[in-house]
């Protein structure tokens, strides 16, 4: 049975407001922090080094949200994209190529300042690592 | 008689960068689509929504990725409209220029590697 107390509005006396802080005040979310979908960490979008961060500095794991131009936010598909491999642009910068595992599109981007150095060194040692392939190549040579 | 047909059947492209003259099939009968010498490629195929595209802008390789099977795919990139493919190496690629592409972020590293021998 409801309570029948007149504080609901009827009598005059409404409850004030709580204080809705703007973003990046002390306990408000900055707009544009995520969440890694692979591991979780609460990451923030500011990152040394970069002003388009996309994946988790952890991880690496990325969110297929982009379709062509990146930052559209065109896409549907909201698949996991994971690392596939490290690509050095020709003034020295790594780009990460990601992979989606849903639908199978690729994209790339520029590391950050935070991002985690033994990830990164194990993900461009991955075509040299043991297998057939780089040792029939370095036999060829 | 010559059937001048029979020559028509045996297809080549003309690569974007390097001009040589390639036939479109692998010698184990894989269909090519980039360039053996240069791994330069031609952006036909439309990645986003699938089916042709009408870029046709050259694609430089970037990138060696490798699959779980421990296959190498090249991933090449359209200098024209920035869009990024992966293609299975053919046995007769350019090994040079696929060996230079997998070290070359090892010789280029961002930090210093020497922490890594702590490890």
């Amino acid at each position: 049975m409801p309570r029948r107390n007149r504080s609901d509005g009827r009598d005059g006396t409404r409850r004030p407001q709580r204080h809705k802080g703007v973003p990046g005040d002390r306990g408000v979310p900055r707009t544009g922090d995520f969440r890694c979908v692979q591991c979780r960490l609460d990451v923030p979008v500011t990152a040394p080094g970069t002003a388009h961060r996309n994946h988790c500095p952890n991880c690496l794991a990325s969110l297929h949200v982009d379709r062509r131009v990146p930052g559209d936010r065109a896409s549907d598909c909201r698949g996991r994209m994971e690392a596939l491999s490290v690509s050095v642009r020709p003034d020295g910068e790594w780009l990460i190529v990601h992979q989606c595992l849903t639908c199978g599109e690729l994209s790339a981007n520029r590391i950050a300042g935070d991002d985690n150095a033994l990830v990164l060194v194990r993900l461009a040692l991955r075509p040299l690592r043991d297998g057939s392939v780089p040792g029939r190549i370095l036999l060829a040579l | 008689m010559s059937n001048p047909s029979n020559s028509l059947k045996i297809s080549t492209f003309v690569c974007t960068w390097c001009d040589l003259t390639v036939s479109a099939f692998a010698a184990d009968g894989t269909r090519r689509n980039h360039c053996p010498s240069c791994l330069h490629s031609r952006h036909v195929l439309d990645q986003v929504e699938g089916g042709p595209t009408d870029c046709l802008g050259r694609m430089s390789p970037i990138a060696i990725a490798v699959l779980r099977t421990g296959d190498w795919m090249v991933v090449h990139r359209c200098v024209r409209c920035d869009e990024l493919t992966s293609n299975p190496v053919c046995k007769d690629d350019n090994q040079l220029i696929l060996m230079r592409m997998a070290v070359r972020p090892l010789a280029q590293t961002p930090f210093p590697l020497e922490a890594f021998g702590t490890l």
